[in-house]
C-alpha cells in the first residue's frame, strides 16, 4: 500500500517531467503507480508544448512597423520615420 | 511575441495587425517603460492585453451558429445562421490550417483566453511562474490553478483524441 502523503505535488511533477526533481523525491515515482501514470500523462503534455516552433510574421513586418513609429528630431519635434 | 499572438488569436493578418500595434504602442511609449521591469515582459504584457482586448471584443460580436437570438422560427433561424461552407478557402487559410492544424494546436485553441496565454508563456517562451505573474498582473497562486488547469484540459483534448 502507498503513503498518499508522499504522493508528488502538481509542482513536482512539473519538475520531474523537466527533468529538475531531486533524486530523493523522484524515487517514490518507482514506486508509486498513481503518481507514475499521471507524471507521464503531464510529461507528454508539456513535451508537446516545449516542441511547438515559432511563428514569424510575414517580410516587410519591421518596415511597416517602422514607417508608423514617431522619432524625435534634432529640434525636438516628432515625426513619422 | 509574434507567436503567442498567432495562437491567441489563430489569424495571421490579425497576428500580424495586433503585433504592429503592440511595437507601436512599446516605440512610442518607451518612455513610460519601467527598468525594474524584464523589457520582453512588458512587451508580452501590452501584446496579450491586446489580444486578450481582440477576443472579448469578438466573442461580444459573435453570431451564433444557429442564427440571430431574437429568431423564434425554423425559418427566421435558417436564415440567419452563419454558414460555415460559404466562404472559400484562401491561401492564407491553408498556411494557417497547416501552421495551427495540428492537434496540440487545435487543443490550445479550446481552452479559455486566460489559460492560453499562461500555458504558452509558461511552456513555449519559457517564463517562469514569477514572471508570468508579473507580466500578467496575476497573483501567483492563480498563475499557478490556471497552469495546472490549461494542462489538465489539455490532457484531456489530446486523450479524447487518442481513444
Amino acid at each position: 500500500m502507498t503513503d498518499t502523503s508522499m504522493h508528488l505535488t502538481t509542482d513536482e511533477i512539473e519538475l520531474w517531467a523537466q527533468g529538475l526533481l531531486p533524486a530523493a523525491q523522484a524515487m517514490h515515482l518507482a514506486d508509486c503507480s498513481l503518481c507514475r501514470t499521471e507524471a507521464e500523462r503531464e510529461r507528454k503534455v508539456i513535451l508537446e508544448l516545449v516542441q511547438l516552433p515559432k511563428f514569424a510574421p510575414s517580410a516587410g513586418f519591421a518596415d511597416r512597423v517602422m514607417a508608423q513609429v514617431r522619432v524625435a528630431t534634432p529640434s525636438g519635434d516628432w515625426t513619422t520615420t | 511575441m509574434f507567436s503567442l499572438l498567432y495562437r491567441m488569436v489563430r489569424d495571421r493578418a490579425l497576428a500580424e495587425d495586433l503585433a504592429q500595434e503592440t511595437f507601436i504602442k512599446v516605440l512610442n511609449g518607451i518612455k513610460s517603460y519601467r527598468p525594474e521591469f524584464k523589457f520582453s515582459s512588458w512587451i508580452f504584457k501590452i501584446a496579450n492585453n491586446a489580444a486578450i482586448d481582440h477576443l472579448r471584443r469578438k466573442s461580444i460580436d459573435t453570431l451564433s451558429l444557429d442564427g440571430a437570438p431574437n429568431a423564434e422560427t425554423p425559418e427566421q433561424m435558417r436564415a440567419t445562421s452563419l454558414q460555415l461552407g460559404d466562404r472559400a478557402e484562401s491561401p492564407l487559410d491553408e498556411v494557417e490550417n497547416r501552421e495551427l492544424g495540428t492537434a496540440i494546436e487545435r487543443a490550445i485553441a479550446r481552452l479559455r483566453p486566460e489559460y492560453r496565454s499562461c500555458i504558452l508563456l509558461r511552456h513555449v517562451e519559457g517564463y517562469s511562474y514569477e514572471e508570468i505573474a508579473d507580466t500578467l498582473e496575476l497573483p501567483l497562486g492563480t498563475v499557478k490553478t490556471y497552469i495546472h488547469r490549461a494542462r489538465n484540459e489539455l490532457r484531456g483534448y489530446l486523450e479524447d483524441r487518442r481513444d
